[in-house]
């Protein structure tokens, strides 16, 4: 295909998944009171987000691919429009098509082994699903599949010739490495200017790495009030979503701002009322989870709502809500860079824990299930997280020191046909029963 | 391990000190039920259930904004340290009612059977959670942040409080410990930072202690494949020189074509 044929494709899938989410704010419309607002106003950042790419994309204005741990402060401080490579599977996964997306990268003899998050996309390019930008920022961390999406970019017909840029992330985490990273932020911001003609004025990123402290401090804030017994929300609210409105789409826009403004309101409403997750009458938490791992976007629906239903267990924290963050220094330039570099490449999630040495593995699980007093830890064991994998026997000494019990379950966070909601349900079962959990 | 850097600390409040710190000094050896009595505040496990929301505050210390430093130092001598002494440097809580403090906080921990396998442990109990009623340190992996609650301050909690309690916790969390002195500066920003920089070789010792324990039990943090020790470097060097000897005989090519 060429890039012709891929732009109007690839546009007319777009164009279909932003309409999914239309269908969704509407439906949030019908919700009752601040949580419904709540829910409303961040799929309004995502849809805009989404119309800057099509309009991008129709008027052939520069936009680029990238990833969430590419600063992007620094997008938005150039206005610089973009779009997550893994975004259906990270944002998107309850979009209808997703199954028959599986299969299809499945006939395309893409190893059933590789990450669905990354065999998605790969599927996405080879099919002229996903529009072709005007650069790339690729990503070489944590895990050594992200690198395969990128050699088929670059031999694919349509993309062949899009610069492509991929900060080196050292191993270390001292603050040689955190320095050594800013360096590479710095050439990927040169990289971009260069290629999509835009500019870095250092006082708008002064601006947005502001805002972006300010909406950073409301979410660690509202994190405290997920400590509360009974947590005030579960998975639907506030946990994911954060990460998403703070590093998916215009990190350091006032509206996001607005968004966690909204969330602490919500949240701190209900702490004071003494309630929580659910509104069903007569609902009580009972088992309080630390799910160490992205959600099971592609059948999430089938999983988190019978937990809390069926055995009043809650997503207090899991690994994309966690907060390790630190704000930005905006005092100079340097100041600047380095905090960047400091929190996209060692505080970020899935980073965080699996780039580098593995020790944030039981060191967040301690300082969670502490802080957050958390029942149990489930380690879901995702097929394309083997860097994890590795660290299981770390994770469940971990917890055995700390007396919380773990479950490793084993599946797809994604494609519910590698371990079925049904299975994963009835792991889940024996195991609290086994635990004296429920 | 810590040692130096114990002497290194004591030294530093010295200078502070001579260059004119309002100081405070508190000794309050004993065990762990000893300490808890005459508390203002329950202290012990779930003694601070709920969380301490932002307008039940009384005051906040070591808001990353403010300055922050936290740091425990273990040793095998129990003779570094003086058992039970609390040492501040700057406001006490009582006199900083609403406001947002610089904070740092060193605890200096001694025990004769103390070993590497504790470390983590004691680093734990330092983050005194939810053990000490109307004391909320806040879920930060990186620096020590935590709020006073209006309720606490009216029933008198200070840092002699504090201190007392954090002696108490620690004694109790490990029983190996014989001796624990604390001290708190809350004097300025560059006073933390100053303190900060003083006690930040600690986080690669503890890194390493980290990686050893893990190690004896089994577990490899660390990754140590490398060039060095991987078995077909042989293959990758030869796979190296023909790559070299490829682009040589381009740019050779080239040379003569454009000659």
């Amino acid at each position: 295909m060429d890039r012709d044929a891929v732009r109007e494709k690839s546009l007319a899938r777009y164009k279909q998944e932003r309409d999914w989410f239309v269908l969704l704010r509407e439906g949030t419309k019908a919700l009752p009171g601040e949580e419904g607002r709540l829910q409303e106003k961040l799929l309004t950042i995502l849809l805009e987000s989404k119309e800057t790419v099509v309009d991008c994309v129709e008027n052939e204005k520069p936009f680029i691919a990238g990833y969430f741990c590419n600063a992007p402060e620094l997008f938005h401080a150039m206005d610089l429009p973009w779009y997550m490579l893994m975004e259906t599977p990270f944002l998107a996964a309850t979009a209808p098509y997703l199954a028959s997306d599986i299969e299809g990268s499945e006939n395309m003899g893409i190893g059933t082994d590789l990450c669905t998050a990354i065999r998605l996309p790969i599927y996405y390019i080879e099919n002229g699903l996903m529009p072709v930008p005007s650069a790339v920022l690729g990503l070489l961390y944590p895990c050594d599949g992200a690198p395969m999406l990128h050699q088929v970019l670059e031999h694919n017909k349509a993309w062949q010739g899009v610069p492509l840029y991929g900060c080196d992330p050292p191993y270390t985490s001292d603050e040689r490495a955190v320095e050594y990273f800013a360096d590479e932020l710095r050439r990927m911001a040169d990289f971009l200017q260069k290629h999509t003609g835009k500019t870095l004025d250092m006082k708008k990123l002064v601006e947005v790495c502001e805002e972006s402290n300010r909406s950073y401090t409301l979410w660690q804030e509202y994190n405290e009030l997920r400590r509360s017994v009974p947590c005030p929300h579960g998975w639907e609210i506030g946990g994911a979503q954060a990460f998403a409105i703070s590093q998916c789409f215009v990190a350091g826009d006032p509206r996001c701002t607005d968004w966690f403004r909204q969330l602490y309101k919500c949240g701190e409403l209900k702490v004071r009322e003494g309630k929580g997750a659910s509104a069903t009458e007569g609902w009580k938490e009972k088992i309080r989870l630390f799910w160490f791992d992205i959600m099971p976007y592609g059948w999430i629906f089938e999983l988190m709502p019978w937990l809390e239903e069926e055995w009043g267990a809650v997503i207090v924290m899991d690994m994309f809500s966690n907060f390790p963050y630190t704000l930005i220094d905006t005092s100079s330039e340097k100041t600047i860079f380095h905090d960047l570099a400091k929190r996209n490449l060692l505080d970020a999630p899935m980073i965080r824990q699996a780039r580098g040495t593995a020790e944030n593995f039981a060191g967040d699980i301690r300082r969670i299930v502490t802080d957050y007093k958390i029942d149990c830890v489930i380690w879901p064991g995702h097929m394309g997280h083997k860097d994890g994998a590795a660290t299981t026997g770390i994770m469940r000494e971990t917890c055995r020191e700390l007396s919380v019990p773990f479950l490793h379950i084993g599946l797809d966070l994604f494609d519910r046909s590698y371990t079925s909601p049904d299975e994963v349900r009835g792991k889940v079962s024996e195991y609290f029963r086994g635990m004296g959990l429920g | 391990m810590f040692d130096e850097y114990i002497e290194k600390v004591s030294h530093c409040i010295e200078e502070m000190r001579g260059a004119g710190a309002a100081i405070a000094v508190f000794d309050r050896p004993g065990s762990p039920d000893q300490l808890r009595e005459g508390l203002p505040v329950e202290v012990g496990p779930n003694a601070n259930p709920g969380i301490i929301l932002r307008g039940d505050t009384f005051l906040e210390l070591g808001n990353p904004q403010a300055g922050s430093c936290a740091a425990l130092l273990w040793t095998g001598r129990p003779s570094l340290v003086r058992d039970g002494r609390i040492t501040l440097l700057g406001p006490d809580i009582q006199e900083s009612a609403e406001a947002s403090l610089p904070f740092a906080q060193i605890v200096m921990v001694g025990g004769e059977g103390l070993e590497q396998e504790d470390h983590e442990k004691l680093q734990q109990a330092q983050h005194v959670s939810d053990q000490i009623e109307g004391y909320m340190v806040r879920s930060a992996s990186q620096s020590l942040w935590s709020r006073v609650s209006k309720d606490a301050a009216a029933k008198g909690f200070d840092f002699e409080t504090l201190g007392t309690a954090l002696i108490g916790l620690v004694k109790g969390g490990v029983p190996k410990v014989s001796a624990v002195e604390v001290l708190f500066v809350t004097t300025s920003k560059e006073d933390v930072k100053r303190l900060d920089e003083v006690v930040s070789g600690t986080k690669e010792i503890g890194r390493e202690i980290l990686k050893e324990t893990w190690k004896a039990r089994g577990y490899d943090l660390d990754c140590d494949f490398d060039c060095d020790s991987c078995t077909d470097q042989e293959v990758c060097d030869e796979i190296r020189d023909v790559i070299v000897a490829r682009r040589k005989k381009t740019e050779r090519e080239q040379d003569a074509e454009t000659s």
